[in-house]
């Protein structure tokens, strides 16, 4: 009882952020509401009991990741972002079909995910090890293929912005001789 | 029903007493860096408010509070004020993951000095400890001016680059403890008759260095910098706002990080540790409260430690900073984990 409270709590917050987001004009109220909507997702992790996502969420989506946006939106000039109504009407309603697709896709995966996930099976695993060490233990077993093709992914992004950051410096060797 | 209501009763008892404690001490120990410093540079400090000026503390708030209210003209009145909000919460949260002593028993119901023994709680304090740069950054766009932009972006970039090193640092102690919870860490370290100093060095060091920068001490101010930017993102906050910051960068932040040094790396509160033979408590004749004085005891010589450096070191520039970070002590911190993940096992298992 306590417990669909709290996570009732969360979720309005979640989807008032997910709101504000898209409402709001000044690029940093926007980024606010998408932090403050990051960390009511982590609080849903924790009422579900999922300890070690929550964390992460926080660490990497609601720190790692929301911290680019302000360090580059920082930068924006003041009368920018103060000034009223939007240049991207147009590309809004272009996007519409293609975002109405995504949804229906991410309903689809849903759907089916539910059908295929292994219910309550991991219970009994849980309660025995703890969060951490039953996330590590199948991600490095059962899912050891996916662990190792997302961290190829990763590597090769890493590659890539070396490569685009290395590009200025060639060219000042370039100038130097 | 019954259980429930004394898990609130004792939830909200540890919170008072912990926000007590925190702020209270993050008050005073205003008064001990300026004695510390004051005796390190052979000045007496100060000495006219009360005792030794022990009053200081107190004449500085009213003075803070008493101040007009200024705002800068075209600046974001709401971040302002948020700015303080986000810089206060996060720090504060830090101390809710730190295990003050072991567990005991009062009137039947089992205790634990610590807020919340969440599984994840290292997790949590790096989580919560980098969601300082919001309030940094957000301070220094929304007083719309130079210095204090200059400042929030330095201190930004100086977070971004320590917040990874200072993850990487403690997972040295994580491969030996085997386990994310601060209260099970310093349990593994009694049962291993260890502190995790004596083989971790360098994650300690690196750890120190990165705690240094997060709270802009002083080999690391460079978001302060008084001689060029007068003193970065609270150029445009008075009064007791102004004092927050400090308040919040320079106490709290660096007494959570202490703490969580010295439970990662000097066993919390366990007393002087002969390494794999066992403790020697000269305290012993505190009996029960020993632990206690023996956690205190630790983060504080962290803290003085601390003010040694920031009253007798010169200050880096933000280049020769982030370097330091990605060139020396992100591979340090790898370097470490692989030989932890080495040796470990072959000791432990």
């Amino acid at each position: 009882m306590v417990r669909l409270i709290i996570f009732l709590i969360f979720s309005a917050w979640a989807i008032i952020s997910g709101i504000g987001v898209i409402t709001f004009t000044n690029p940093i109220y926007v980024i606010l509401w998408l932090l403050s909507a990051l960390i009511a997702v982590a609080g849903i992790f924790f009422v579900a009991g999922a300890e070690l996502v929550g964390a992460l969420q926080l660490l990497i989506y609601a720190v790692a990741i929301a911290v680019f946006y302000v360090f580059v939106l920082t930068a924006v000039p003041w009368e920018k972002a103060i000034k009223k109504g939007s240049h991207y009407r147009m590309e809004g309603v272009i996007s519409l079909p293609l975002v109405l697709l995504l949804y229906v896709e991410m309903a689809i995966v849903f759907f089916l995910g539910i059908t295929a996930s292994p219910e309550g099976k991991f219970r009994a695993f849980m309660e025995k090890l703890g969060n951490t060490e039953v996330v590590g233990s199948i991600l490095f077993t059962k899912y050891f293929f996916a662990f190792e093709v997302v961290s190829l992914v990763l590597l090769i992004g890493m590659i890539g912005a070396v490569i685009i950051g290395r590009k200025e410096s060639q060219t000042y060797e370039d100038d130097t001789p | 029903m019954e259980s429930v209501i004394a898990g609130l009763i004792i939830a909200v008892i540890k919170i008072l007493v912990i926000l007590g404690i925190v702020l209270g001490v993050g008050a005073y120990l205003t008064w001990v860096e300026r004695k510390v410093a004051a005796h390190i540079q052979r000045r007496p400090g100060p000495m006219v408010v009360g005792w030794h000026g022990l009053l200081q503390p107190l004449a500085d708030g009213v003075k803070l509070i008493t101040k007009e209210d200024l705002f800068p003209r075209y600046g974001n009145k709401f971040l302002y004020n948020l700015a303080i909000v986000l810089a206060l919460v996060p720090a504060t949260l830090v101390f809710a993951v730190v295990p003050f002593g072991p567990e005991f028993e009062l009137f039947g119901y089992k205790i634990k000095p610590i807020l919340t023994d969440v599984n994840v709680g290292l997790l949590l304090v790096f989580g919560l400890g980098s969601l300082a740069v919001y309030a940094i950054a957000i301070a220094g766009w929304a007083s719309n001016s130079k210095y204090p932009l200059i400042g929030s972006m330095r201190k930004a970039g100086i977070i971004i680059s320590y917040e990874v090193a200072i993850t990487f640092a403690v997972m040295g102690p994580l491969i030996l403890a085997g386990t994310l919870s601060t209260y099970e860490i310093v349990q593994r370290q009694i049962e291993q008759n260890l502190w995790y100093i004596w083989v971790q060095p360098i994650g300690f060091v690196v750890f120190l260095f990165s705690l240094l920068a997060e709270t802009g001490r002083v080999p690391f101010d460079i978001q302060e910098a008084e001689a060029e930017l007068v003193t970065g993102f609270t150029v445009e906050y008075g009064g007791m706002k102004f004092g927050l910051f400090p308040l919040v960068e320079w106490y709290v932040e660096v007494l959570s990080l202490s703490a969580i040094a010295v439970v990662l790396f000097f066993g919390g509160w366990s007393p002087i540790n002969i390494p794999f033979l066992g403790f020697v408590d000269p305290l012993f004749f505190l009996g029960p409260f020993s632990p206690y004085v023996w956690f205190l005891l630790k983060v504080t010589a962290l803290f003085l430690f601390i003010l040694w450096l920031h009253w007798t070191l010169p200050r880096y520039r933000i280049d020769q900073i982030t370097e330091i970070a990605w060139k020396v002590m992100l591979p340090l911190a790898l370097i470490n984990i692989v030989l932890t993940a080495i040796i470990a096992p072959i000791v432990w298992r």
